[in-house]
């Protein structure tokens, strides 16, 4: 397998009144071809601002991003936007990432006439008339505005949107977070179709840790800019190793009243990303904290093969180690 | 015995436009019993608030009107009661939570008055005694009473949603309805939430209506289900006849859309179609479009609850002529 994107000491820091907000702190990953890596945290934890520093939507502060072995973090001009053609995002809201005024076959067709994507009107036409088969909207609304629409179809819009210009990567950036259960599986099912016929490269991000697990093959869980905890789906839920990720997964509420859990409950809430503290960033909250936690951030080591974690109490926390 | 608290009986809520008219609670019957929680889940558009709102008596009309029925409330009709009548009960024996915590509070008054302000207007206190309640509620839910005089601003959305929560709980009411409480927060956070949310209805014994999307949810909080799915409820029974014997089409398609974090599953079932246009719903079972067990019988006429147990009773014909089970 190909690596097709690497991450390295990737920082993002945004200037406030109030000093500097670490949003995107020192993270690393590579990613292979045609794989998914789900990138899991709270709200604030720097997720999204990850996927848009990835797709150039923000300056990186610091890092490199390497896209098909070539650097692309400091691509301006004409070359940036030769490189957007690979790498599209798919967004959270449906109702507010579509313009108002624009009808759904514009809207579909916006970034290939951007990128001026086809030889004639008819190819055009062709492309859009594709697209729309390809997501599953049918052709008569092709005349529609998204506020006639409901919200799995203006999803299906925001997809095609993405896949218009034959994208090898896609950042989804909570693509089913505001769409209802039944909805959220017809999307679902979409994607990873999509993914199996056009070998596409996914970054998914969402806070929701059991539709991470159902659609990625790596899972990387976030905690205020820094990655704490990443491996494979299946071992992030068999056998996750850091506080942080044990109290995550142990609150998500399963729809089973015969399946009895022990509820980890971590005290507090996040902390201000605002000129962090040195130290662990989940430390004021965690139960297994010590002097060192405080004093020196933990770096991300490989404690089993594939399986990173950020921790400097992990052996002691995990007995199998 | 009558322990009944809650017992709503034909209720029927319209939303007039200038062109259409959306019945989104239809001839809906719920009962609630003291000291029960109750889980009313369904999708956008389901009805579930409507309902809520028409049970406070706060649909804004127009558009919304209550055609018909009943809900009684220990006994007495709501519907029938004068408006201030129906203010003494708001937020005194009925209390409401707002789903979105970053809206429901009003930006320009600290959340300490905002406490003290319903105890105010419905108990017969001095404005101290209020203010020292409304300190001893902040603590109930986990705020330091130092942060009394903060504005909403300052807080968290889940801190929030804890002054929300002590606002509603304020008179210790009998009954609360909380409409999507924890959707807007992270889980970690929810689950701190629905802790002290149980926590709080095991020390007032207060009874609770809980709107949600979330089954998981309410595998964790509710005794009761109901699911509601185009102004009606197709399915309702105990926690154990809901997420173990479900029956009804769309609840059974509900479950297989989530995805299932004990699984290795790759692919998900989810419902076929979308939900039916409010404005001109079938002649017969609402659901029939979507559901694969659909007969020429389910289209010809509207269908009505049938028990399968003392407790569980669902909407759908298949099931009328099959025993428990079959379906699946």
């Amino acid at each position: 397998m190909s690596t097709l994107l690497e991450v390295k000491n990737l920082k993002k820091y945004f200037e406030t009144p109030h000093g500097l907000l670490h949003a995107v702190d020192d993270v690393n990953f590579k990613l292979e071809k045609g794989k998914t890596l789900g990138v899991v945290g709270e709200s604030g934890c720097g997720k999204s601002t990850l996927g848009r520093v990835i797709v150039h939507l923000l300056e990186p502060t610091d890092g490199r991003i390497i896209f098909e072995g070539e650097d692309i973090t400091n691509l301006r001009g004409r070359e940036l936007k030769n490189s957007r053609r690979e790498m599209q995002m798919i967004f959270q809201d449906p109702h507010s990432s579509l313009n108002p005024r624009m009808r759904v076959r514009d809207l579909i067709g916006e970034p290939l006439k951007t990128h001026k994507f086809y030889s004639s009107k008819e190819e055009y036409e062709k492309q859009v008339e594709v697209l729309m088969e390809t997501v599953g909207i049918a052709k008569r609304v092709a005349n529609s505005y998204p506020h006639e629409l409901d919200g799995g179809r203006r999803q299906r819009i925001g997809v095609a949107r993405a896949l218009s210009l034959k994208p090898k990567f896609i950042v989804c950036d909570e693509p089913v977070s505001a769409l209802d259960v039944s909805i959220q599986a017809q999307i679902l099912n979409l994607l990873m179709d999509l993914q199996d016929k056009m070998g596409l490269t996914y970054i998914f991000i969402t806070h929701d840790l059991s539709v991470v697990k159902h659609i990625s093959d790596d899972i990387c869980v976030m905690y205020l800019g820094n990655i704490v905890e990443k491996c494979n789906a299946k071992e992030m839920f068999e056998n996750n190793l850091h506080p942080y990720t044990k109290a995550l997964i142990s609150a998500i509420p399963i729809p089973n009243i015969d399946i009895e859990r022990k509820k980890i409950l971590i005290k507090g809430e996040l902390a201000s990303p605002i000129n962090p503290k040195p130290g662990c960033r989940f430390a004021p909250r965690c139960i297994y904290t010590e002097d060192r936690c405080f004093k020196e951030q933990p770096v991300l080591e490989e404690v089993i093969t594939g399986h990173y974690v950020a921790c400097h109490r992990v052996r002691d926390i995990n007995k199998n180690l | 015995m009558t322990n009944k608290l809650l017992d709503i009986i034909n209720l029927t809520i319209r939303y007039d436009t200038e062109s259409e008219s959306v019945e989104a609670v239809n001839s809906l019957d719920l009962t609630l019993n003291k000291g029960e929680t109750l889980g009313l889940v369904g999708e956008t558009g389901a009805g579930k608030t409507t309902l809520a709102k028409g049970i406070m008596r706060i649909i804004p009309d127009p558009p919304g009107k209550i055609i018909s029925g009943e809900v009684f409330f220990e006994g007495e009709d709501l519907l029938k009661k004068n408006e201030n009548k129906m203010r003494e009960i708001r937020g005194n024996k009925i209390s409401m939570i707002f789903q979105d915590p970053m809206t429901a509070l009003n930006p320009v008054i600290n959340i300490g008055e905002q406490i003290a302000e319903v105890i105010c207007l419905h108990q017969n206190v001095s404005k101290a005694k209020a203010i020292k309640k409304a300190q001893e509620m902040l603590e109930l839910v986990g705020i330091q009473k130092i942060r009394f005089n903060e504005y909403p601003h300052q807080f968290s959305g889940g801190m929030k949603q804890r002054v929300i929560i002590a606002i509603a709980l304020a008179c210790n009411p009998t009954m609360l309805i909380a409409d999507e409480p924890t959707t807007a927060l992270d889980v970690t956070i929810q689950a701190q939430v629905l802790e002290l949310m149980n926590k709080l209805k095991r020390e007032m014994g207060t009874s609770m209506m809980l709107i949600t999307h979330d089954f998981g949810v309410v595998a964790e909080t509710c005794e009761k289900v109901a699911v509601m799915y185009a102004g009606e409820i197709v399915e309702k029974g105990l926690a154990r006849d809901i997420f173990r014997n479900r029956s009804h089409p769309y609840t059974i398609g509900l479950f297989d859309s989530l995805p299932d974090i004990n699984e290795d599953s790759k692919r998900l079932k989810p419902i076929v179609g979308l939900m039916p246009d409010p404005t001109c719903l079938p002649i017969g079972c609402n659901f029939s479009e979507r559901c694969p067990y659909r007969t020429e019988e389910c289209e010809a006429e509207p269908v009505n609850m049938i028990k399968l147990s003392e407790t569980h009773s669902v909407r759908c014909i298949k099931l009328r002529n099959m025993k428990d089970g079959d379906i699946k």
